[in-house]
């Protein structure tokens, strides 16, 4: 793997700016085959990574959004009952109803093992989920295979995928999961970084809305007793938002106007506050 | 290699893992570290876990590779001191320069940097930490600075406005995991909040799952196995009552409110109540406790399922929780001593916690702690604390 991951160097995509630490992290990680666990603040990038790594190695994504009530078996494979049982009754299919292989279906990590090439697997917000769930997925991450109970088969990785997981909470994960991944924090961009990822989605971008607007970004985002900041995802809606808007004008937001304050914040209290600030023009 | 590097991490507290040191050798092996630079972040993802911890791994990394002054914890507390003294002097000139022994002028001629080097000479005086002695400062003590102190013409240095059972200062705080232990505050709120999603209702198993009635069915080999569960319908009354007198609790009534107001869909009613330091004969609907009071003996009437969440610092005297006639207000005077008044609040509502913003290990120095702690399941007000409470309130 150590020649191929030399080769497969990952140097950034087209629509995501890449810090150039967090690229040695990438590839270090999968030169190792280890999982990268990525944290951060909403909105830094974490699930744009994953993307970023898959468009420019080439190799397939596979998406696992993790929900609360998720059990890691969901994730490994599905044993289809209700089909088997149509299929019993009716017999209109070509399967054979006897094989129970025919009826097992491969959630996502099974997907990602039994693909034909090595893919991406992004495991999105794994803090969701309980610590059971975590702690199962160690056994899978530590022997890259599963057992199918129904059938009695154990699934091993063709191909190792590359793992990103992505935690949102401020509570650590448990210490033998951490143990086996790399780590990595991305912090909030700093406006110059802003400037580079505005200018990668938006290259036309007139050069003073551009200025004005994360200017007034990082502005609003000091104010205090907000439960939820604007983040780059928030910033890039309200550009797009800005830009549809015929009438305005990137001075307007020098002097004091701010517009779409519904784009950047979204819950009711933090609009209020946000829109008392810039009323009053405590923010100009 | 590095096992230097590896034992300074260690020693100043990162949680650094052999198996990690061993995958970063693995990585030097493997050709994939080059310069300095990448060694940094290899390093650092490998073996440090914790945003937390970013910034120690920082300086031990500067002095160890590139000669730079060791992080030193001493300097880092009298530092903290100091800068609190500082903040005392600009507050309150005369008090500070009485308590120092000195005189009130000099200490104004001197500028911000002479009195912070001013200050840490006096506090290199003491080595180490004196908590409850009589020397000049440390925490607990008799001597006039210093907080939690008894000196009558004392004044606190450093700590949050607890009352007595305020031991934390810069001190304690360098191996302190502040995101789940320590009290709770509003840049929690969300992680809080996802603890309260454990409130969930629990109605009687009278709807049938049929995906998993399928399942089960097929498992049996066709045999019919029928899967209840729950309705979801069924949710839960909830009474928060807050303790808002006094300032030892006043950091601690917007987050709890906001939390709860939060989960508010969660719940059937929530309703909230306030009360100062125990409970007598009435509940308070407003914060002012005036307007709108509430029987103690109306609750009786309640619905028993309802869970109650009591939050206060449960530190008072104990003639206010013992003594018939004990309250500190006096228009209340109800006959019955506080204690039998939680009492049957316990009895009336099986479902009831305590959450205590004063930190756990601290619960045996105050006596009414004790005693309340004996009459309702005491939690502390951290994110810890919550989900145990929140385990105890849904316990059948």
């Amino acid at each position: 793997m150590t020649e191929n991951s030399s080769v497969t160097r990952f140097t950034g995509a087209a629509r995501y700016v890449l810090d150039p630490e967090l690229a040695d992290i990438v590839n270090i990680s999968m030169a190792l085959e280890m999982p990268l666990l990525l944290k951060g603040e909403p909105g830094t990038g974490k699930t744009m990574l994953a993307h970023a790594i898959a468009e420019s190695l080439q190799m397939p994504l596979i998406v696992l959004n993790v929900k609360s009530s998720m059990k890691l078996v969901e994730t490994l494979y599905q044993y289809d009952t209700l089909t088997r049982l149509n299929d019993s009754r009716f017999g209109d299919s070509k399967r054979d109803v006897s094989n129970i292989e025919e009826y097992i279906r491969m959630g996502k990590i099974g997907q990602a093992f039994t693909a034909d090439q090595r893919t991406v697997l992004l495991i999105d917000e794994i803090d969701k989920a309980d610590t059971d769930f975590q702690d199962d997925m160690l056994d899978v991450l530590d022997q890259m295979a599963f057992d199918i109970i129904e059938i009695d088969k154990t699934i091993r990785a063709r191909h190792r995928p590359v793992f990103i997981i992505t935690s949102n909470a401020k509570k650590d994960l448990s210490d033998p999961f951490l143990g086996r991944c790399n780590f990595h924090h991305i912090a909030f961009p700093d406006p110059k970084m802003m400037r580079k990822i505005v200018n990668v989605h938006f290259p036309q971008i007139d050069r003073q809305l551009a200025e004005n607007t994360i200017a007034a970004f990082y502005r609003l985002r000091e104010l205090e007793a907000v439960e939820k900041r604007p983040a780059t995802r928030e910033l890039l809606n309200w550009i797009r938002a800005l830009n549809a808007d015929p009438d305005f004008r990137p001075k307007d937001l020098a002097k004091g106007d701010v517009p779409y304050l519904g784009v950047l914040f979204k819950k009711s209290q933090d609009y209020q506050i946000a829109a008392n600030a810039v009323r009053r023009r405590r923010l100009f | 290699m590095f096992i230097d590097f590896f034992y300074k991490l260690k020693d100043v507290g990162i949680p650094v893992k052999p198996t990690a040191f061993l995958t970063l050798h693995r990585a030097l092996e493997m050709g994939l570290v080059q310069s300095l630079g990448e060694f940094y972040t290899a390093s650092r993802s490998i073996l440090v876990k914790s945003e937390r911890y970013f910034d120690l791994f920082d300086q031990v990394f500067a002095h160890h590779f590139e000669g730079a002054e060791m992080p030193d914890g001493e300097a880092f507390e009298l530092d903290e001191m100091a800068k609190v003294m500082l903040e005392a002097l600009l507050q309150d000139p005369k008090t500070l320069a009485e308590a120092m022994g000195i005189d009130e002028n000099k200490l104004r001629r001197m500028s911000p940097e002479e009195l912070i080097d001013y200050f840490k000479e006096r506090l290199k005086e003491q080595t180490g930490r004196h908590d409850g002695g009589g020397r000049w400062i440390g925490t607990g003590g008799t001597s006039p600075v210093g907080h939690s102190g008894y000196h009558p013409g004392g004044m606190r240095v450093g700590g949050v406005s607890r009352n007595r059972s305020a031991l934390k200062v810069a001190m304690d705080r360098r191996y302190r995991d502040y995101a789940l232990s320590g009290p709770l505050r509003q840049s929690m709120m969300g992680e809080a909040l996802k603890r309260l999603r454990h409130l969930v209702p629990s109605g009687p198993r009278d709807q049938v799952n049929i995906d998993e009635t399928l399942y089960q069915t097929m498992k049996n080999g066709g045999e019919i196995e029928i899967v209840f569960e729950r309705s979801l319908k069924d949710r839960l009354n909830v009474i928060l009552a807050i303790d808002n007198g006094g300032w030892s609790m006043e950091p601690y009534i917007p987050v709890v409110q906001t939390l709860f107001n939060h989960a508010r869909s969660q719940f059937k009613v929530l309703e909230t109540y306030f009360f100062h330091n125990t409970i007598y004969d009435y509940l308070w609907g407003d914060a002012a406790r005036y307007k709108k009071p509430k029987r103690i003996d109306e609750l009786a009437a309640a619905d028993p399922e309802t869970r109650l969440i009591l939050v206060g610092d449960a530190s008072m005297a104990p003639y206010e929780l013992m003594a018939t006639d004990g309250s500190i207000h006096i228009e209340e005077r109800s006959g019955q001593p506080s204690i039998e008044r939680l009492k049957f609040l316990a009895r009336t509502f099986r479902h009831a916690v305590w959450l205590n913003p004063v930190p756990q290990h601290m619960w045996g120095y105050t006596r009414t702690i004790a005693a309340i702690a004996q009459i309702f399941a005491m939690f502390e007000l951290s994110i810890d604390g919550l989900e145990k409470a929140i385990a105890h309130l849904m316990a059948r």
